[in-house]
This record gives structure tokens, C-alpha cells and sequence, in this order.
């Protein structure tokens, strides 16, 4: 399974393709995480914020490839991705382990997936250069097994994304 | 700006009833400046930036989420950048990160770094709690509230600083300690460890799906 998810529509032709699935974020009922620890300590595994969130982060978890389009604010997601990132928490258990010496939440049944970060609307090469920390940290919670930052101007963002989706087999 | 005064926001996604809240306390029993508080979580742009005309300092708490600053912070920093106030304060922050080691908030202070020089704001101190999840409930609340202190005095001198915390024990022990943490959490909502570490998703697994 592949995913994208996206702060922005997309004019992608997947053609066929049953292994894809697209989610665009903008146009979806995701309200932002409350920290209650719920999927954590009530209801293990599932939010209980029962909107379209919930159908993405299982698809999330399964993919092994997965491209991520999002504007950059301050060095970091912009409010639409970064919203879902923060109601992915569902992924992991409140448990912590080691990994390279830090510590980590445990992963749920998460697949390793290799990472494309289409990141549009950085401002200059500070705020590029702290993305890329940024992204660095996700990799050890999101489970990132590689990952690619791909820096784009808006109007490039189709683009970036028609060019990568076109390498995935 | 004649006396000096802060601002105190709390970044929060569960302001009410969160940890920043808490640490807002005790900076606010320490700091020798007047203080008032507001939760960003459902304040009105306008009345934020109409606050921060008033104050010649601010302590922007929150929590670690996702590596970075949380939601509510980032809606914050986003209207203030549409709307700025005239006034431009000295914005100390303090982040708690559940993890051990403290510095893996660093990237989120250098966001807060980054706004502040978008808007010409000056940088005041810093301080990373690390195991801040459960820090205050442990006998090494000891060691938040010393380095809180010490937040507080170096905003009340205005001689910044740069601070980090943390439980003094192992990673191993850290681990434990955190287990039993999360495991009486999960008893008091009436779910057992094995539930909690459950690799379910949404019910079910990857194959299953």
C-alpha cells in the first residue's frame, strides 16, 4: 500500500492503480488532537474523536511508501498536516523503548515506509535547514525507514508530486 | 512600557487541565514580575495580541507533540504574524517533552526562535523539561521546580538563560518507571497493560484490512 497525503487538492491522475490511496487533508473533518491519552488508556488503538482522522492513520500504518504535501510554516507543517500527524498518535502505545538511545513510544502494527516530503513555501534556507532537522526527529516516531525532502515552490507542487508518484513501481 | 509584566500563554491542546498549567504555577509563585495567563487553545487572535501590548514579557508554554510546536501554537504564531501587535515582547519559552532526554524539544524551540525573529522579537530563555509527562507527580518535582525557579529569576532579571531538566536516573530505569506509569494510568480507566499494548489499529491489523 502507498499513501499521500496532502494539505492541498491535487490534480493526480492514479489511473488504475488500486495500491494508491490519496487523501487530501483540506477537504477533510479533522479537528485537532485534544491530548486526552485515550487511544492510549481507554480505547487502545482508536481516537475518540470519531471523525475522517480515523480513516487515515490505519492507511497510514499499512503503507509502505507514503509522500507527504505540505506547506512549511516556521520550520515545520503547516496547520492542515500538521493537525494529522498530531491525531496519528492512535499508531503508537503509550509505552516507551529504547531506539538509538533515546526514548520512543513503541509503534502499533506500523509498516517501515519509505518517506517523500513534498515541502512547498519555505521562505528561505534557515527555515529549509530546520525542516530538515524536523523531518529527521519524525523519522524515529513516524517510522521512517528512508526519507526524501523534496523543497518546491507552490505553483511546482504538482509537479514534485506527479514526478515522484511516477517512480513508485 | 513602563513595569515590566508577562504574559504568560499556555499552548496546550488540553489546556485546562494540562501539565503546562501546572508549570505556569509554579513559574508564576517564582517570578518576581507581575503575571497574568490565557490559554491559546480557544483565544481570540485579536485578544492575544491586544494582551501582548501590555506586557514586556512573555512565557510561551506548551508540550512537545510530533516533534515540534502543537496546533494551538501554531495558530497562534500564524494570526500574530497577520496581525501583529505594536509591541514587541521578550518571549521566553518552556517545553515539556514526555521523553527522557530534554533535548529532544530542541527543534521546537528553534521554531519559537524562528517566529520570534520573523516579527522582531527578542529570544529570553529557555527550558526543556524532559519526562514531563510525569515529573510533578514524582519526588524529582524537586528538580522542575528548582530550574522553574531559576526560569523565573533569570525573566525577572532579564538575564536569559538557557535551561534543561529531566529525571536524574537511567533510560533503563526510565523505561520502567514509565511503564508502571502508563500501566496504572491505563488500570484507572479500567484497562490492563496486555489492552493498552494492543497492535491494533483502529481494531484491526494490516492483514486483516
Amino acid at each position: 500500500m502507498k499513501i499521500i497525503l496532502s494539505d492541498r487538492p491535487l490534480s493526480l491522475d492514479l489511473g488504475n492503480r488500486t495500491d494508491v490511496v490519496c487523501f487530501d487533508l483540506s477537504h477533510m473533518k479533522i479537528t485537532p488532537c485534544v491530548g486526552c491519552f485515550g487511544c492510549w488508556t481507554k480505547t487502545p488503538g482508536k481516537c475518540v474523536i470519531r471523525d475522517d482522522a480515523v480513516r487515515v492513520y490505519p492507511r497510514l500504518a499499512e503503507s509502505d511508501t507514503a509522500l507527504y504535501v505540505s506547506r512549511v510554516r516556521y520550520g515545520g507543517y503547516d496547520v492542515v498536516m500538521k493537525t494529522m500527524l498530531e491525531r496519528a498518535i492512535p499508531v503508537q502505545q503509550a509505552f516507551i523503548r529504547l531506539l538509538d538511545g533515546e526514548t520512543h513510544h513503541v509503534q502499533r502494527a506500523v509498516v517501515p515506509k519509505k518517506a517523500t516530503i513534498v515541502a512547498y513555501g519555505a521562505r528561505d534556507r534557515e527555515e529549509e535547514e530546520l525542516f530538515r532537522r524536523l523531518v529527521a526527529r519524525n523519522a524515529k516516531n513516524m517510522s521512517f525507514q528512508s526519507y526524501e525532502i523534496r523543497f518546491t515552490d507552490e505553483e511546482q507542487v504538482e509537479a514534485a508530486v506527479r514526478q515522484e508518484v511516477e517512480t513508485w513501481a | 512600557m513602563g513595569v515590566k509584566k508577562v504574559l504568560i500563554l499556555n499552548g496546550s491542546p488540553r489546556a485546562p487541565r494540562s501539565n503546562s498549567r501546572r508549570y505556569a504555577a509554579l513559574f508564576t509563585q517564582f517570578c518576581g514580575l507581575e503575571t497574568e495567563s490565557m490559554d491559546l487553545l480557544r483565544a481570540d487572535p485579536k485578544a492575544v495580541a491586544e494582551r501582548l501590548e501590555a506586557v514586556s514579557d512573555v512565557l510561551l508554554i506548551f508540550p512537545l507533540y510530533a516533534d515540534a510546536i502543537p496546533v494551538p501554537v501554531l495558530r497562534a504564531f500564524k494570526a500574530l504574524e497577520e496581525a501583529p501587535p505594536q509591541n514587541r515582547p521578550t518571549l521566553s519559552v518552556l517545553v515539556n517533552c514526555g521523553f527522557l532526554e530534554p533535548e529532544q524539544s530542541d527543534v521546537a524551540v528553534a521554531m519559537v526562535e524562528l517566529f520570534c525573529k520573523r516579527m522582531g522579537w527578542p529570544v529570553g530563555s529557555v527550558l526543556e523539561i524532559g519526562s514531563g509527562e510525569a515529573i510533578l507527580d514524582q519526588p524529582f518535582r524537586v528538580f522542575a521546580r528548582w530550574k522553574i525557579r531559576t526560569l523565573a529569576r533569570a525573566v525577572t532579571a532579564g538575564r536569559h538563560r538557557r535551561l534543561k531538566v529531566t529525571m536524574p536516573i537511567s533510560k533503563k530505569f526510565f523505561l520502567k518507571a514509565s511503564t508502571k506509569y502508563w500501566t496504572d494510568y491505563g488500570a484507572r480507566n479500567g484497562i490492563t497493560a496486555e489492552q493498552m499494548a494492543t497492535m491494533e489499529i483502529e481494531g484491526s491489523l494490516p492483514d486483516d484490512r
